[in-house]
């Protein structure tokens, strides 16, 4: 079931009523039975597999628990991460590793093709096994207590907000919401419809929107020139933020309404002036799991080299995050060029602190747009890598924005001026949370008048506006 | 006791509030949507040029001797003068672009329940297999659900859903303002060449042909099947001279398993069916087309003389003489 789906419209009221009639004490056993459901609907037999890593993980972090020898724990530890990522590699792997072995066997002359079997990645499965590692490491980092409970376990590993795309929590915030004696808040519902609202403008206004440009361009990257090409990788970093943004406010705002906090994903990434600190605003919750359970553990045991030490980090976090997003040359490629941007700014920090000190520059306006621009234009052009399907096709992009140019393909007219417009309004209330955060309040605003206003007309937009038949979220193929 | 009871209290005060602003943001949308829903449909029906012009004129007032049915292909690869100078019908192109065989069927019922037409070219649109896509597309013809009661059975196949969603004023004309504006406007006969439904393409494709190995991805869709099938019997049925063509194309295709279901059902409906997929007097000749998919003015010209001869050719002409 998925949050644009209309299933889930009449799913979630349902849930909720029923959430908020039953006793505390029951609450979690309905999200663990919500969450399965979600989950089984989608296709059943991956809920095994679901269940397969939280029985492992239940078991090896109650083994953890029991010993008191720290090489055993860590023995453990280990064993459950790789038996955990085991599936993760195959099901993500698979088709990267077979067409490598089909074309050996095509070198070597002894290749039959036979019709071909098709796997499809079990959904959300490299954000529940994160969750899972995370949760491992904490318990043998005694960071968390290990969850006796083996439901509570299975409703961190499965919640239904989060198990599609995340954000990837912590079990350090999640197990005790799960067990705290809730009680119905007016301002946590209400901020949660709002998040909700404003993620699925996000995601059918302005992500679904330009979808249907984005991929008619980079779907047919030898038939359109420069112009469109730059165009459409401009416009792509606008698209997968307003996807997965999107999602994540949905989840965020479902989980709130039913009273659990969970934490942002994104923090209005294009307001940025620098490499560093857009990371710090994208797909916060994969950034800051990566810090903490390698970046931060890496450069520790590296720390006697230095800036050394932590550029080697930073480049293997980042490859890290490139695997994540999948086995191809051109993740690993992206990964590595979001490394050595952060590499670059490690090594420059105190040269350009000390200038904007001298300077004054942080309070010009010209330098902060000009960081804006920079960082966005930086990260638009890495983002072709992620786009495109092989690396090969990346650089016909990059030879083709250089060497061609020719009139902007504009495709259905009514397409284009729909992301445009969507996307502004986007910017807009982005660029006034960032800047004027007391001004221009819409859903925030004092007045109740204006408020529900907002809301209505939010709904009106995406009614008019909105992509319903529009594809999956970018973030369900990772 | 009295904490019980104040927490109840508290509880019941928060949820009459939740509840009673849900409401008013119900009540609020809804009269929006009314009102802003049923301006659309007046200003949609009012056009007077484009896509949906002449989607609203094939449902409701064409009644033309000679139809083509189809998509862009069609829509582009049938000359209205070269039929109705050949045939001497009157004659309406109903091809829409992006629309298959879900849109030709509705479109054909409601057709049938005004008049009979003489001779229908199905413009091949190709496709059997499932794809969503094709589900989607059928919001083309939403504004039709309430007045077209025959296409209501096709449009429900879409999505369980999609009689709640038809509740929405707004909806049928989801994504359709722009172009709802640009139609009611006396500039747009002007921006787009409109010849009784035939929408030529001048440009020329300058490319060399490619070659594409047409394969079945997913399952084929037994909906689609039977809405074929439906279209050829209830041609049939109806008296009408049916002929489903598939129209030139620039692209060299190997494996075309959608041409071979065609062609069967075809046969099983003793329906010719014209396969123009290989053709050599337009595959060796690139200034006859826009695109690899679309043939320009001068391709279809010739295309539709070509169709013309052989429509003449057929038994089921001589048949309409008599």
């Amino acid at each position: 079931m998925v949050f644009t789906s209309l299933n889930f419209l009449i799913f979630f009221p349902f849930l909720i009523i029923l959430y908020w009639i039953i006793p505390n004490k029951n609450r979690w056993i309905l999200l663990l039975i919500s969450s399965y459901f979600f989950y089984i609907n989608l296709k059943p037999v991956f809920a095994l597999l679901l269940a397969g890593v939280t029985l492992s993980t239940y078991f090896f972090t109650s083994l953890i628990n029991q010993n008191d020898s720290d090489s055993r724990k860590k023995m453990y530890m280990r064993i459950n991460i790789m038996l955990i990522l085991l599936p993760l590699f195959f099901f993500k792997y698979f088709s990267t590793i077979n067409n490598e072995i089909f074309n050996l066997l095509e070198w070597l002359h002894i290749r039959w093709p036979l019709p071909e079997i098709k796997l499809i990645l079990p959904i959300g499965i490299s954000f529940y096994t994160f969750m899972a590692i995370g949760y491992t490491i904490d318990v043998y980092n005694e960071d968390v207590e290990f969850e006796k409970n083996i439901g509570i376990l299975a409703l961190f590993v499965s919640f239904f907000p989060l198990i599609l795309s995340g954000p990837i929590e912590r079990a350090k915030n999640m197990i005790p919401q799960f067990k705290s004696n809730k009680k119905i808040d007016y301002n946590m519902v209400s901020e949660g419809f709002k998040l909700m609202l404003w993620g699925y403008f996000m995601k059918l206004v302005v992500a679904d929107r330009m979808d249907i440009y984005v991929d008619a361009v980079f779907k047919n990257i030898s038939h359109h020139n420069g112009t469109s090409l730059f165009y459409a990788s401009l416009l792509y970093p606008f698209q997968m933020y307003a996807d997965l943004g999107g999602y994540s406010l949905i989840a965020i705002g479902t989980s709130k309404i039913l009273g659990i906090n969970v934490m942002h994903n994104f923090n209005r990434p294009f307001s940025a002036t620098s490499m560093s600190e857009f990371w710090r605003r994208w797909h916060i919750s994969l950034i800051t799991w990566l810090t903490d359970y390698v970046y931060t553990p890496l450069s520790f045991n590296l720390r006697k080299y230095k800036i050394g030490g932590i550029i080697i980090s930073l480049m293997f976090t980042f490859l890290i995050s490139g695997v994540w997003h999948g086995a191809t040359l051109n993740f690993i490629f992206w990964g590595l060029i979001q490394g050595m941007f952060l590499s670059f700014e490690a090594l420059t920090i105190k040269k350009k602190e000390l200038l904007e000190t001298r300077y004054n520059l942080k309070k010009k306006f010209l330098y902060t747009i000009g960081g804006i621009s920079f960082t966005f234009i930086l990260f638009a052009f890495s983002q072709v890598f992620s786009k495109v399907s092989n690396l090969s096709d990346a650089f016909v992009v990059y030879y083709k924005i250089f060497t061609t140019s020719g009139s902007l393909f504009i495709g259905q007219p009514s397409t284009f001026i729909f992301s445009i417009l969507g996307l502004l309004m986007l910017l807009l209330k982005d660029f006034t949370d960032e800047f004027t955060p007391e001004k221009f309040l819409l859903f925030n605003n004092k007045s109740k008048m204006v408020r529900i206003l907002s809301f209505s007309i939010i709904i009106i937009i995406i009614l008019l506006i909105g992509v319903f038949d529009g594809g999956q979220f970018i973030y369900f193929q990772f | 006791m009295e904490d019980n009871l104040f927490i109840s209290n508290f509880r019941h005060m928060v949820i009459k509030k939740i509840i009673i602003n849900v409401l008013i943001i119900t009540i609020i949308v809804f009269i929006l949507d009314f009102s802003i829903g049923k301006t659309l449909r007046y200003f949609y029906f009012k056009e007077t040029s484009g896509l949906h012009y002449r989607t609203t004129y094939s449902f409701d007032s064409t009644k033309a001797e000679v139809l083509i049915f189809g998509g862009s292909r069609a829509n582009r690869h049938y000359v209205p003068q070269v039929f109705e100078d050949s045939l001497n019908m009157s004659f309406y192109n109903t091809g829409r672009d992006g629309n298959g065989i879900f849109y030709q069927i509705s479109l054909l019922k409601s057709i049938l329940k005004r008049y009979t037409p003489k001779v229908i070219v199905l413009d091949y649109v190709g496709g059997f297999e499932y794809d969503a896509e094709s589900y989607d597309r059928m919001s083309s013809i939403l504004p039709y659900y309430g007045s077209h009661e025959e296409i209501r059975k096709t449009i429900e196949s879409k999505s369980p859903y999609e009689k709640v969603k038809l509740i929405s004023q707004i909806y049928p004309f989801n994504s359709k303002i722009l172009t709802i504006a640009i139609g009611n406007m006396e500039i747009n006969k002007k921006r787009e060449i409109d010849d009784k439904g035939y929408v030529p393409l001048f440009t020329t494709w300058n490319e060399k042909i490619d070659s594409q190995n047409i394969e079945l991805i997913n399952d084929i869709d037994s909906n689609k099947i039977n809405a074929f099938r439906d279209f050829l019997i209830l041609s049939k049925k109806s008296n009408i001279k049916v002929f489903v063509v598939f129209s030139p194309i620039y692209l060299k295709m190997k494996n075309t398993p959608g041409i071979e279901i065609c062609y069967n059902l075809c046969s099983s409906e003793k329906i010719p069916f014209w396969n123009f997929s290989e053709d050599t007097l337009f595959q060796n000749n690139n200034k006859l087309f826009s695109d690899i998919q679309h043939m320009n003015n001068n391709g279809a010209i010739i295309f539709s003389k070509i169709i013309c001869e052989k429509i003449k050719n057929s038994y089921q002409y001589s048949s309409i003489k008599k």
